[in-house]
C-alpha cells in the first residue's frame, strides 16, 4: 500500500485538478439519489395532500420540490458532462507529469538499468506501467473516493429521518462495494493467475511458432505444436469457465446486498413510521433513495481488478526508479581536460559486486591523436571498454585517467562534451531526419546540416526524398536502411567535431559491400581525431595505427 | 469503411447459440422478476405509509420480496456464468482454423509474428464480449422497456407516454449520432495513452541523447508533446461527451416529468398512490438496459476490427501444393531452369539456371539484395517460381507433395528458432523417437557439444522464451545440430555462420565439409571463408547469375567474385 501511497503524493501537485474531478463526481451520484429521493417523497407527500381535502393542498407547497425534482435532474445531466470533461483532462496531466518525473529519475541510471537481456521489452514495460499507473485516478482514486463521499453524504441523510436505516445503507454499501469485490477478487486470484500464466503461455507459443513456421514445417514438428496449442487453449477455456461462474457470483451477491438493504430500510423506515418519529412521506422517499444510493459502488469492483495492476506496476517502476546510478556524479565541477590522452592501468570493473570481472587488470594508453583497434570475440570485454570511458559504470581496481586527469573526477555528461560515438545501436528518433541531425549540434545551420550530409554520403539520398531533411526516418529509423542509418550517425559525427571519436561494431549486420563504403566515407572524418575503433570485424580495424586484443577482460597488443 | 459484423461471424456465433439462447432467456426471467419486485415494494410502501398497516400483518409479502431477491440473485448467477461459457466453443474452433491456415500458407508472407500472434489470442479474446455481452444486452434492451411498458400502460397513460418517447430516442441519438463519434475518439484516447510512442522513443534512445548531452533538453519536450496531445484530444472529446449527457438528459428527464406530472395529479385527489409509485419504481428500470448497451457498445466496435483481421488471415490464399511423393534415391540432384521470381512486381531472380549436384557443397554468394535469399526460399518450396522450375532427381518440386520434399531436407536459417522445451527436445525438433547418441553426434559436429554440456542442466536445459538465455552462436550452433541430427540428404543453410566468432567459425566449417555423407548442401554466404571450401560457387548479383566455378577458377577470371574476394583480402588484418 505505502507504493500508493507514494503514487498519490507524486500526483499531489496536480490536485486542484483530481479534487474537482472528485467532486463533480461525488455530485453526479448525489444528484441521482436527490431527484429519485426527492420525487419519492414529492409523490407520497401530493397523495396525502390530495387524501386530505381542499385545506389541505391549497396549503401544500406544491412548487419547491417540484423544483427541486427538475434542478436535480438538470444538476445530473450538467455534473455528469463536466465530470467527464475534468477527469480525463486530469488524466492527460496526470500523465504528462508521470512521464517527466520518470523520465527525469531514469535519465542518470542510462543506459546501466537498461542494459538487461531483453531491452526492448523492459522499455515497452515501462512505457505501458507508466500507462497503468495514470489510470489510478481514474479508475481508482476517482470511483473510491466518489463511493466513500457519496456514501457519507448519503447516509448523513437517512440519519436525520432514521439511524437504523443509516446504518444499514452504510453496511449495504460496504457489502456491495468492498466485501464483495475482495470476496470475488479472492477466489478470482487462482482461475485470474492461470488465465494470465496461459495467455502468457499461449502467446509465446504462437509467436515462437509463426516466428520459427518455415522451420517447424521442414522439421515436420508443425502438428506438434498445433496439438500443444489446442491443448493451451483447452486449458485456457476451463480457467475461463471457472473465472466467469466467480464473477457471476460475485455479481449474485453485490446485488443480493443492494436488495437487501433496501428491504433492511424499508423496514427501519416502517418502525420509525410507527413510532411516530417521521412522516408517511418519508418512507417512499428512503425506499427510493436507497435504490439510487447504489450507483456509488458499482464501479468499485473494477476499481479492486485496476488496482492490482496498478500495485504491480507501480512496484515495478519505483523499484527502478529508485535504482542507485551506477556512477556517483562528482562533487565538484570537472576539470577542464590537458590534451585528450587516455591512460588505463590494471583497471578492474565488475558489474556487480562478486560478478566476474568484465575488465579483469586492463592497461591500455590511447595517446592523443592516435587511431586504436580494439578487436575481440563476444564477451571479451569490448561493450565494457565503452561503458568505462564514457562513465556509464564504475570502475573498483586500477587507475583511469583521461586528459590528465582522474577518469572519476568526470560524470558522464562531462565525457560526452569530449566524445563522439558511433554504434550500431545509435538510435535514429522517429522525428525528421534534420531533428536527428541537430541533435549532435543545436546551432548547426542549414549548410552544416547538408555538409554532414555529403561527407557521409547521405546527401543524394535525402535530396531524393520528397520532403528532404524534413522527411520522417521512420519509428526507429525503420524507413532507412541498416547503411542509412550507420550514415546518420556518421552524419552526426561530423557536426559534432569532439575530439574523441568511438565506434563501436560500427559496421556490424553490414553486409561486405555495405562495410566497404561505409569505411572509406569514415576515413575524412578520423581526421584530426583520437580513434577508438571497437569491431570483430577485420576491415574496420585495418585503417587504425595500433590494434588490440581484448581476452578475458585483458588488452594484448597484436599489430 | 464498413462498419457491419462480418456475417461469417455470424455463422460462427450458431455454436454458441443453446448458451446464448440460454443467457438472454434468464435475462428475460430476471426481467419480470424486477417488475414483480417493484409490484410487491409499492404494495408495501402503499401498506405502510397510506393504510397505516403494522409489519407483523405485511409479512407473506415480505417473505415473497425476499425470495424474489433471492430468485434474482440465483439468477443474474446462471447468466453470467453461461455467458462467460457462450464463446469458449468459438474461441477454441477459431483459433485452431487460423493456425491451421497460417501453416496452410507457409512462410511466404513474412508477416509480423508478434501481430498475428496478437490476433490469434487478442483479436479471437475480443469477440468474447461480443457474443457474451452485447448480443444478450440487445436482446434485453428490446424486451425490458417493453415489459415495463406493458406494465404502465394500463396504469397510466400520461406516463407511458413519456417513457415510450423518451426509450427509443436515447438509442437513437447515442447509437446513430454519437456513439460511432464517441467509440473513435476513445479508442484514440487509448491509443495515446497506451502506445506512448513518442515516449518509448525516447527511452530507447536514451543512451544517445546522453552522448550529445541532450537527455535533459528532452525533458521540456516529453511535458510539451504531452500538452499537445491533451489539447487536441480534448477538443473531441468535448463533443463526444456530449452523447453520455444525452443519455443523463433523458433519463433523468423523463424521471422528473413523471414524478411532476404524477404530482399534480395526486394532489387533486385524481389518482391512487400505488400505481403512480410503482410508475416511479419502474422508470429507473427502463433505462438500465439502455445504460448497459451504451457500455458494452464499443465491444461491438472492437469486434468488427477483430473479426476484419481474423478474416484478413483466413481469406489469405494458400499457395497451390504438389501431391507427389519425392522418388526415393541415393543423392538428390537439383537442378534450376530458368528460374524467375517476381514479388509485388518487382524482378528478384531473372532466368536462373544452375545445377547442385549430388553430394556436392555449392556456394552462393552475393551482396544483399542479389536475390540469394529468395532462391533458398524457392529452393525449400516455401515460394512458388514465377516462371521456370526446379527439378529434383528430374521430378518437378511444383508437383511434390511439401511434406514428401519436407522430410529429405534440413535447414538452417538466418535467425533460426529454439522452441519452448529442454536443448534435447530441440535438437529433436521434428524426431519424436530419436536415439541420444545421435543427438551427441549432431551436437558435436555442430561445435555445440561442449558448451551445452557446460549448461547447468546438460541436455535437459529449458529453453528460455526466444532462446533469451542462449547467445546469437550458440543459437546458430544449435540450429546446426537439428540440422545434422536429420541426417537429411538436402541441407540448405542461410548465412549460417554469420555470428559466429572466427575460430568457431572455422571449426563449423571443417566439420560441415569433412563429414559430407553424401548430402547435397547448399549455402548462401555472408563471407568468403566457406566459398573456399565449395565443390562450386554460384555468384549472384541483382536476380541474375553471374558467375559459377570453383574458388580457383573464379579469381581466376576477372569478375564480380575477385572483386568480392579482393575486397575481403584488403580487410583482413
Amino acid at each position: 500500500m505505502s507504493d500508493i501511497w507514494r503514487l498519490v503524493r507524486l500526483l499531489a501537485p496536480r490536485r486542484g485538478w483530481m479534487l474537482a474531478g472528485l467532486g463533480l463526481a461525488t455530485l453526479t451520484v448525489l444528484a441521482n439519489f436527490g431527484l429519485l429521493a426527492i420525487s419519492g417523497w414529492f409523490l407520497a407527500a401530493t397523495a396525502l395532500a390530495g387524501l386530505a381535502g381542499y385545506a389541505a393542498q391549497n396549503a401544500f407547497n406544491f412548487f419547491t420540490p417540484s423544483a427541486m425534482v427538475r434542478f436535480f435532474a438538470t444538476l445530473r445531466v450538467g455534473s455528469r458532462y463536466a465530470e467527464r470533461l475534468v477527469t480525463h483532462e486530469a488524466t492527460f496531466r496526470l500523465l504528462a507529469d508521470l512521464r517527466v518525473w520518470f523520465y527525469t529519475r531514469l535519465e542518470p541510471l542510462a543506459p546501466a538499468a537498461l542494459q538487461a537481456e531483453r531491452a526492448a521489452d523492459l522499455l515497452g514495460r515501462i512505457v505501458s506501467d507508466i500507462d497503468t499507473l495514470n489510470l489510478f485516478y481514474l479508475r481508482v482514486f476517482v470511483p473510491v473516493l466518489t463511493a466513500f463521499a457519496a456514501g457519507l453524504v448519503m447516509a448523513a441523510f437517512f440519519a436525520f429521518f432514521s439511524w437504523p436505516a443509516a446504518l444499514a445503507l452504510i453496511l449495504g454499501l460496504a457489502l456491495n462495494g468492498m466485501l464483495t469485490p475482495l470476496l470475488t477478487a479472492r477466489l478470482g486470484a487462482r482461475p485470474g493467475a492461470e488465465i494470465n500464466r496461459l495467455t502468457a503461455r499461449l502467446r509465446a507459443e504462437y509467436v515462437e511458432a509463426l516466428q520459427g513456421l518455415g522451420e517447424l514445417l521442414v522439421f515436420g514438428a508443425a502438428p506438434q505444436m498445433q496439438a500443444r496449442a489446442a491443448a493451451l487453449n483447452d486449458e485456457l477455456a476451463a480457467a475461463q469457465a471457472r473465472m466467469g461462474w466467480v464473477a457471476g457470483l460475485g455479481l449474485a451477491l453485490s446485488g443480493l446486498a443492494a436488495n437487501v438493504t433496501l428491504l433492511a430500510v424499508l423496514l427501519c423506515g416502517a418502525r420509525r413510521f410507527e413510532e411516530g418519529g417521521i412522516g408517511a412521506a418519508n418512507v417512499p422517499m428512503l425506499v427510493l433513495g436507497a435504490m439510487a444510493a447504489f450507483e456509488a459502488t458499482a464501479p468499485l469492483p473494477g476499481a479492486l481488478q485496476y488496482l492490482g495492476q496498478i500495485k504491480a506496476a507501480a512496484r515495478r517502476i519505483f523499484a527502478l526508479a529508485d535504482t542507485p546510478p551506477p556512477v556517483a556524479p562528482p562533487a565538484l565541477p570537472a576539470p577542464e581536460p590537458r590534451g585528450y590522452g587516455l591512460e588505463l592501468n590494471a583497471v578492474t570493473l565488475r558489474y556487480a559486486p562478486g560478478a566476474p570481472p568484465a575488465l579483469n587488470g586492463l592497461s591500455l594508453s590511447v595517446p592523443e591523436g592516435r587511431r586504436l583497434g580494439i578487436a575481440g570475440a563476444s564477451g571479451a570485454g569490448k561493450s565494457t571498454l565503452i561503458n568505462l570511458i564514457l562513465r556509464f559504470h564504475e570502475f573498483q581496481e586500477g587507475t583511469a585517467r583521461f586528459g590528465g586527469h582522474d577518469l572519476r573526477a568526470y560524470g558522464s555528461a562531462d565525457i560526452a562534451r569530449h566524445v563522439t560515438v558511433i554504434s550500431q545501436r545509435s538510435h535514429i528518433f522517429h522525428t525528421t531526419i534534420r531533428d536527428n541531425l541537430l541533435l549532435a549540434n543545436a546551432r548547426a545551420d542549414e549548410a552544416a546540416l547538408w555538409h554532414a550530409l555529403e561527407v557521409a554520403q547521405l546527401a543524394g539520398f535525402v535530396r531524393s526524398l520528397p520532403q528532404g531533411l524534413d522527411s520522417l526516418a521512420g519509428e526507429g529509423g525503420a524507413r532507412l536502411s541498416g547503411g542509412q542509418a550507420r550514415r546518420v550517425a556518421l552524419a552526426r559525427a561530423v557536426l559534432k567535431p569532439a575530439p574523441w571519436l568511438i565506434l563501436d561494431e560500427p559496421t556490424e549486420g553490414l553486409d561486405y559491400e555495405t562495410e566497404r563504403a561505409f569505411l572509406r566515407d569514415l576515413l575524412p572524418v578520423l581526421a584530426g581525431r583520437t580513434v577508438l575503433y571497437i569491431s570483430h570485424r577485420p576491415a574496420g580495424l585495418a585503417l587504425m595505427d595500433e590494434v588490440y586484443t581484448l581476452r578475458d577482460g585483458r588488452a594484448t597488443r597484436r599489430r | 469503411m464498413s462498419e457491419r459484423i462480418d456475417p461469417r461471424l455470424m455463422r460462427e456465433g450458431r455454436r454458441a447459440r443453446g448458451a446464448l439462447y440460454g443467457s438472454i432467456a434468464l435475462g428475460l426471467v430476471s426481467a419480470w422478476a424486477v417488475i414483480g419486485q417493484a409490484v410487491i415494494l409499492a404494495r408495501l410502501v402503499e401498506a405502510i405509509s397510506f393504510r397505516h398497516i403494522l409489519l407483523p400483518p405485511l409479512m407473506p409479502l415480505i417473505a415473497g420480496l425476499a425470495a424474489l431477491f433471492l430468485l434474482r440473485a440465483g439468477l443474474s448467477h446462471a447468466a453470467e456464468a453461461l455467458a462467460s461459457r457462450a464463446c469458449l466453443a468459438i474461441k477454441s474452433g477459431l483459433r485452431a482454423a487460423l493456425l491451421a491456415r497460417l501453416f496452410a500458407r507457409g512462410p511466404a508472407a513474412e508477416a509480423a509474428s508478434a501481430e498475428t500472434a496478437a490476433t490469434l489470442l487478442d483479436g479471437v479474446e475480443a469477440l468474447d464480449p461480443y457474443f457474451s455481452r452485447y448480443l444478450p444486452q440487445m436482446a434485453l434492451c428490446v424486451a425490458v422497456p417493453l415489459a415495463i411498458l406493458a406494465v404502465v400502460l394500463p396504469l397510466d397513460w400520461i406516463s407511458f407516454t413519456v417513457l415510450l418517447l423518451a426509450g427509443p430516442l436515447i438509442p437513437f441519438f447515442m447509437v446513430l449520432v454519437g456513439y460511432r463519434a464517441e467509440a473513435a475518439n476513445q479508442r484514440q484516447w487509448d491509443k495515446l495513452l497506451r502506445l506512448g510512442a513518442h515516449f518509448l522513443d525516447v527511452l530507447q534512445g536514451l543512451t544517445t541523447l546522453k552522448l550529445f548531452g541532450r537527455a535533459r533538453d528532452e525533458i521540456r519536450i516529453i511535458a510539451r508533446i504531452s500538452d499537445e496531445y491533451r489539447r487536441t484530444t480534448m477538443e473531441g472529446l468535448r463533443i463526444a461527451f456530449l452523447t453520455s449527457a444525452v443519455l443523463e438528459f433523458f433519463a433523468s428527464l423523463a424521471i422528473a416529468l413523471v414524478a411532476v406530472l404524477f404530482g399534480a395529479r395526486l394532489i387533486h385527489g385524481h389518482f391512487g398512490f400505488y400505481p403512480a409509485f410503482l410508475v416511479l419504481l419502474l422508470a429507473p428500470e427502463y433505462f438500465v438496459p439502455l445504460r448497459g448497451l451504451a457500455v458494452h457498445y464499443h465491444a461491438r466496435m472492437s469486434t468488427i476490427a477483430a473479426a476484419r483481421q481474423i478474416f484478413a488471415v483466413l481469406d489469405a490464399p494458400a499457395p497451390p501444393r504438389g501431391t507427389a511423393e519425392l522418388a526415393a534415391a541415393a543423392g538428390i540432384e537439383i537442378v534450376c531452369a530458368q528460374l524467375s521470381f517476381a514479388y509485388e512486381g518487382r524482378k528478384v531472380l531473372e532466368d536462373v539456371s544452375a545445377k547442385f549436384p549430388a553430394g556436392k557443397l555449392t556456394v552462393i554468394v552475393g551482396a544483399s539484395g542479389a536475390g540469394k535469399t529468395t532462391l533458398a526460399r524457392l529452393l525449400l518450396g516455401f515460394l512458388r517460381p514465377t516462371a521456370g522450375h526446379i527439378l529434383v532427381n528430374g521430378q518437378d518440386l511444383a508437383e511434390i507433395a511439401p511434406e514428401s520434399w519436407w522430410r529429405a531436407l534440413a535447414w538452417v536459417p538466418q535467425t533460426p528458432r529454439l522452441f519452448p522445451g529442454s536443448v534435447e527436445e530441440n535438437i529433436a525438433l521434428g524426431l519424436p523417437q530419436v536415439d541420444f547418441a545421435r543427438l551427441r553426434a549432431a551436437a558435436t559436429r555442430a561445435q555445440a557439444y561442449n558448451f551445452i554440456e557446460a549448461l547447468p542442466g546438460r541436455f535437459a536445459t529449458p529453453v528460455g522464451e526466444g532462446g533469451g538465455n542462449f547467445s546469437g552462436g550458440e543459437i546458430q550452433r544449435l540450429a546446426l545440430a537439428r540440422a545434422y541430427a536429420r541426417h537429411a540428404r538436402v541441407l540448405i543453410m542461410d548465412e549460417a555462420t554469420a555470428s559466429l566468432d572466427p575460430q568457431t567459425e572455422a571449426a563449423v566449417l571443417d566439420a560441415l565439409t569433412a563429414l559430407n555423407e553424401g548430402c547435397t548442401t547448399i549455402i548462401i554466404a555472408h563471407r568468403l571463408a566457406v566459398a573456399e571450401r565449395a565443390d562450386q560457387i554460384l555468384v549472384l548479383e541483382a536476380g541474375r547469375l553471374m558467375q559459377s566455378g570453383t574458388h580457383a577458377e573464379l579469381l581466376a577470371v576477372a569478375g564480380p567474385y575477385r572483386e568480392l574476394a579482393r575486397a575481403g583480402e584488403a580487410a583482413n588484418v
